[in-house]
């Protein structure tokens, strides 16, 4: 291992969307007012900064203001201003809107936005400030030295589906730094580890998830104004089903349409790609989509835990920001903002333990407490129950909102549990309610104009991947899963997962095994959180493989 | 005395991941750049020499816009030292003679020559995927006055001053021994490219790349840009696929999705629409005055390449356009065709008989194998004597590699590839003459996209033409023909380059063109050695069918099967009314060797392969489930629409 090439920084940051760009930019800044010539690393694996990005996105523009104060305003790169936003109570052929907002989930004043086109821009503020760049570069290991971070490593590259060398082998890079900032969104590999080496959720709720799939549209002019969004409750979900769909006029007769499904649902063959397809069937969203046609796809996963599911965001020379910090507010699932806030204050915290040259934990936890008592903390705070209430179901879930409300958000027990996702599937001869396909029988023949089936929409994503590589998803234990997974629960697998990774096969004499087509995957991670018994592991493919957002 | 290692590069839109606009068609605008990767595969090359030589300098080479930096920066993080740019506006326009004199001229200024003390090896792609001509490396060579060898796979240093190359030809392959400096061309089925490092892209981020202008190299305008090209493109036109969409099997396992396939085999599957085309109106042919440009050169020769002691079929294939051409022209214009070899004369007779007035026959002890260079001076020296206003080789790895040297010796330029020829006229409005009669010559480009017309001022008109494209002429019994010698100087220089082994595939298998069905298996079917490709072309062999088997390209490589069952472009030509293709991911060298079939089925298990976009039919799913399927359904009677001949 001595001739591994390796490369020294002062602050290393793994993860190139809001909330490290942010640290970048916000630690640029403070070191350069301190006169502190300091080199910030920041590396995603995407093919670009933003292919990798994917939300809604309805964004709440303030926190730009205060990381970009000497930019006007009107040059950050978002979509329309909201104008017109409703909530609609969705039925397959009816609708109702809402008169009035759920407390908490209105968005006037706030942006549309492509977060990838907005992470983009960021990128080139960072570098004109200084902040090295480098995309397309995976890292797969965190280095320690006496049991503290130093730094991270990029993935091998040139390995054979088994991992030995080929030819082409070319060995990763050691990035020795003093600080390491995590900013790799939900379910970060590396986060992953992290959180298990220094057991970082102790005492803390395990972090629960939503899979949200979108589709971007080109739509015939007048199909819907741009600012002008709707939040679907109802159809195609049921009340155990937490949820919703959003459509957001976006610029340019484009709009993004789709749906967030907590990922906590007990139907082993619920399928959040297909609802989405017959939540699209509605009358109230074909309306819209009306002699349109398909631009984009793409899915993506999103903490919903909320204040108790936090882990701790700090250990000696390493803090955690965004996503992976799980800051998303609910209900409004919104976290950009909070990802950015987070970022703000992790270069604040930075900057100090720089000065200080004290990287220890002593001064990270400045990290935590700012974090713990600023804004984030506000918005999160009062909605800490918020999402742990909706286990019950929607209807029972509403009520403890409303008594969250009454009570600034204790509820009537106190702090709720939260099971993790892979947990609450159901075996196929437990779930006795309808299966998915049962339920929409009929409405699961795609017609590729208005609904796809997901090998199309996943041709909508630009993925790629090199054959060469060890395969990135990984059955951990595969006698374990043809016992549990594919014979009790039905391989679930086959149906949550965004882009068709995993086929189940039957041969004639009924035999079945689990197919991976690691080629399709849109990196959502989605089976690295629901597979009964973690019975899967999502580990990073070579750098620059993955799904290539363009708008998304 | 450390060895330079110089790779040429070529920076292209990414073929594959062109995405559908909105408007349905490909949008090119938001195509990504990307080194082109043949020019990948050299770098690698280029790479793997350095393993031998841990002291040797890599140099990453270009010629093209600023925006080109991209590409030189991704080489230095996959391992280059130092990268070089020619960008000039003048050398806008070039055609493959100028770039190569233009790359060769930088070369010579950085201080790389034929006389240089220390050894250096030039490094290239085969063809860029927006040129596919393959020819510059040779025009560099041929201008540097260095051997070459192109259509390489591998390459390894021996000693201090010498290499072994893998070249591939048709139907094997050839090890061959170059003194350095030489130029090698990679194909992209050796070594893949590394990804970069890291470590690398810090170094490209840090690193100046040195940028020339051609005032910098002393590169007068007159060689170079539209107007020092030899040839030009006179027209490009949108090709229509001649393949309708596809039909997808529809099924749970494999029985239903055989059932799908053999009903949607019944129904027929889709038809192209064909739209018509408002014809455009041509605009009218101005009266100015006609020029014929030739100087006296007239006739049309062809090259009769020998393999394994016998006329290859590309060769004779060859002289469809050639007698077309001829009778274009008029005026008695002959075809002659010049054969190279050993003990050879015998032959003649057969190529005068498929339509050449004349066969120039050179025979030599040392010339049994084909090398580039006597080649290529021998053809010239015959050039020179004759005159012709067309010179016409087949797009073999050996036509490709020898008119681009002898187009740079003649000044006159080459078009790669052709798939028509034909004699026109260009209506020249700044000069206001016509100049006639000219050869077009037709080739796709833009990945088939699109049909280019390319016209050439400087005679002999050089074109090479797409093996399998024209059917070789029928045979006329006791036709009567000039049976003619020539003497060549031969230069020693020319026979530096020595080859060490040949190897191909028995010539045989020549039932691959003739069968009914082929069933082909790709690097998806080597699991179990092609048993199963195997045993479903034997079923329909068993029920009567005149079927037969043969593989792509990978699978020869990983030494499965010969050279002889290989379909494609450096393999056979075929045209069965049924072809099934297996496990074959449809890269556009297979592609090429069977688009002519008639029915194409395609099954794999990659629903994004891209043979299923030139095909009728197709299942996504693993061959080991469908084949045993097809396999019993074929002992049961089904021959894939094919009536059986004989029962056996």
């Amino acid at each position: 291992m001595d001739n591994v090439d390796t490369v020294s920084t002062d602050v290393l940051i793994i993860g190139g969307g809001p909330s490290g760009l942010a640290t970048a930019i916000y630690l640029a800044d403070r070191l350069k007012q301190k006169g502190l010539n300091n080199r910030i690393l920041l590396i995603d694996k995407g093919n670009s900064i933003g292919s990798h990005i994917l939300s809604g996105a309805v964004i709440k523009p303030d926190v730009f203001k205060e990381l970009l104060p000497d930019v006007e305003f009107s040059e950050i790169p978002f979509n329309a201003r909201v104008t017109k936003d409703s909530m609609v109570l969705l039925g397959e052929h009816s609708h109702i809107k809402l008169p009035f907002h759920a407390p908490y989930m209105s968005n006037k004043g706030y942006y549309t936005a492509s977060l990838g086109q907005l992470c983009k821009y960021l990128a080139v503020k960072a570098q004109q400030k200084g902040v090295e760049i480098y995309t397309g570069f995976a890292v797969d290991e965190i280095l320690y030295k006496d049991g503290k971070v130093i730094g991270a490593k990029t993935k091998d590259t040139g390995l054979d589906h088994h991992g030995n060398q080929l030819e082409n082998f070319q060995q990763g890079t050691r990035i020795e730094a003093k600080i390491t900032v995590f900013a790799e969104g939900p379910r970060g590999p590396l986060t992953k580890m992290l959180i298990n080496k220094f057991n970082l959720t102790e005492g803390r709720n395990e972090q629960v998830y939503s899979l949200g799939c979108k589709e971007l549209w080109s739509v015939p002019q007048g199909n819907i104004e741009p600012g002008e969004i709707y939040h679907t409750l109802g159809y195609p979900l049921q009340n155990d089903e937490f949820g919703g769909g959003f459509i957001y006029g976006l610029n340019d007769n484009k709009v993004a349409v789709g749906i967030v499904v907590g990922l906590d649902y007990k139907d082993p063959t619920f399928d959040v790609h297909d609802a989405m397809q017959v939540w699209k069937t509605s009358s109230f969203v074909s309306k819209i989509l009306k002699g349109g046609k398909l631009v984009e796809y793409g899915a993506k996963t999103l903490p919903e835990g909320g204040y108790y599911a936090i882990p701790k965001l700090y250990v000696d020379n390493a803090l955690i920001v965004g996503d992976g910090a799980g800051l998303v507010a609910m209900p409004t699932l919104k976290g950009i903002h909070l990802s950015v806030k987070s970022g703000i204050l992790a270069a604040q915290t930075i900057t100090e333990a720089l000065s200080k040259n004290d990287t220890s934990e002593n001064t990270l936890k400045h990290y935590e407490t700012s974090v713990k008592s600023g804004t984030i903390h506000k918005e999160m705070f009062k909605v800490r129950n918020f999402r742990q209430g909706f286990e019950k179901g929607l209807f029972a879930g509403g009520f403890h909102f409303g008594t969250q409300l009454i009570t600034g958000g204790a509820g009537f027990f106190g702090r709720l549990r939260s099971i993790p996702d892979y947990k609450t599937t159901k075996k196929l001869k437990d779930f006795k309610k309808k299966p998915f396909k049962e339920r929409f029988k009929g409405k699961l023949e795609f017609d590729k104009v208005l609904t796809f089936d997901k090998v199309t929409d996943v041709y909508y994503s630009g993925v790629y991947h090199d054959e060469q590589q060890v395969v990135h998803v990984r059955i951990n234990d595969p006698e374990k899963y043809k016992k549990v997974n594919i014979d009790q629960y039905g391989a679930p697998e086959q149906f949550y997962c965004s882009s068709e990774v995993y086929e189940l096969h039957t041969n004639k004499s009924g035999e079945k095994e689990i197919r991976i087509h690691a080629e399709n995957c849109m990196h959502c991670r989605t089976c690295d959180i629901k597979s009964p018994g973690l019975g899967i592991t999502w580990a990073v493919p070579n750098g620059g493989n993955g799904p290539d957002f363009q708008n998304m | 005395m450390a060895l330079t290692i110089i790779s040429l590069i070529k920076q292209v839109p990414v073929p594959s991941e062109m995405r559908m606009g909105e408007d349905g068609l490909m949008d090119r605008t938001k195509a990504k750049s990307i080194i082109n990767i043949d020019c990948q595969f050299g770098l690698e090359a280029g790479l793997q020499l350095r393993k031998q030589h841990p002291d040797a300098r890599l140099i990453v080479c270009s010629m093209g816009p600023g925006s080109f930096e991209a590409s030189l920066k991704t080489a230095i993080s996959m391992g280059y030292d130092e990268a070089y740019l020619l960008s000039d506006r003048k050398l806008g326009g070039s055609d493959t003679y100028a770039t190569g004199l233009a790359i060769s001229t930088m070369l010579k200024h950085l201080g790389f020559s034929k006389n240089s003390k220390d050894p250096f090896i030039i490094l290239a792609g085969r063809q860029t995927s927006d040129g596919d001509t393959a020819h510059v490396p040779s025009q560099v060579a041929e201008n540097m006055g260095i051997p070459q060898a192109t259509f390489v796979e591998s390459v390894k240093s021996e000693g201090t001053s010498s290499v072994i190359a893998k070249r591939i030809i048709e139907g094997g392959y050839q090890m061959m021994k170059l003194p350095m400096p030489c130029v090698i061309s990679l194909t992209p089925t050796g070594i893949p490219p590394r990804k970069p490092s890291l470590s690398g892209a810090i170094k490209a981020r840090n690193l100046k790349i040195t940028t020339f202008g051609i005032d910098d190299i002393g590169l007068g305008t007159e060689k170079i840009g539209i107007s020092g090209s030899p040839t030009i493109v006179a027209k490009v036109v949108n090709m229509v696929s001649e393949r309708p969409p596809i039909t997808l099997s529809e099924g749970h396992n494999e029985v239903s999705l055989v059932d799908s396939l053999i009903a949607n085999l019944k129904k027929g599957g889709n038809v192209l629409e064909k739209k018509e085309t408002a014809a455009k109106k041509e605009s009218e042919r101005p009266d100015f005055p006609e020029k014929d440009f030739r100087n006296g050169a007239s006739g049309i020769v062809t090259w009769a390449e020998i393999t394994n002691g016998n006329i290859s079929r590309p060769s004779l294939e060859l002289l469809t356009p050639a007698r077309n051409l001829a009778t274009q022209l008029g005026h008695g214009t002959k075809v002659m065709t010049l054969m190279i070899g050993k003990n050879i004369k015998a032959l003649a007779q057969t190529l005068i008989e498929h339509g050449s007035d004349e066969v120039i026959c050179v025979e030599n002890d040392r010339l049994e194998e084909y090398l580039v260079l006597p080649f290529a001076s021998i053809f010239a020296q015959v050039i020179k004597e004759r005159n012709p206003e067309i010179a016409l080789f087949a797009a073999t790895t050996s036509g490709r590699e020898l008119a681009p040297r002898i187009g740079m010796r003649t000044s006159s330029g080459v078009t790669a590839d052709c798939t028509g020829l034909e004699i026109g006229e260009y209506i020249d409005r700044k000069q206001k003459v016509i100049i006639t009669p000219i050869l077009e010559s037709r080739r796709p480009t833009y990945g088939e996209s699109k049909l280019a017309t390319i016209l050439g001022f400087v005679c002999p008109q050089v074109s090479t033409a797409r093996a399998g494209t024209f059917e070789v002429p029928p045979r006329i019994k006791d036709r009567k023909g000039i049976v003619s010698g020539f003497s060549p100087v031969l230069d020693e220089k020319d026979f530096v380059v020595e080859i060490i082994k040949t190897v191909r595939g028995e010539g045989g298998l020549q039932n691959l063109f003739d069968a009914d069905i082929i069933v082909s298996g790709g690097r998806g079917t080597t699991n179990d050695s092609l048993a199963l490709i195997k045993s479903l072309a034997e079923a329909l062999k068993n029920q009567g069918v005149n079927a037969e088997w043969a593989c792509s390209r990978p699978v020869v490589d990983e030494g499965v099967t010969e050279y002889a069952r290989q379909v494609g472009q450096t393999g056979k030509t075929v045209r069965p009314k049924v072809y099934v293709a297996v496990g074959i991911s449809g890269a556009i060298q297979h592609i090429a060797g069977m688009k002519e079939s008639g029915k194409v089925i395609a099954v794999n298990h990659n629903p994004k392969a891209s043979i299923f976009n030139n095909a009728d039919f197709g299942i996504v799913g693993d061959y080991q489930d469908i084949l045993p399927e097809l396999i019993e359904r074929v002992k049961a009677g089904f021959t894939f629409g094919i009536e059986p001949k004989k029962k056996i």
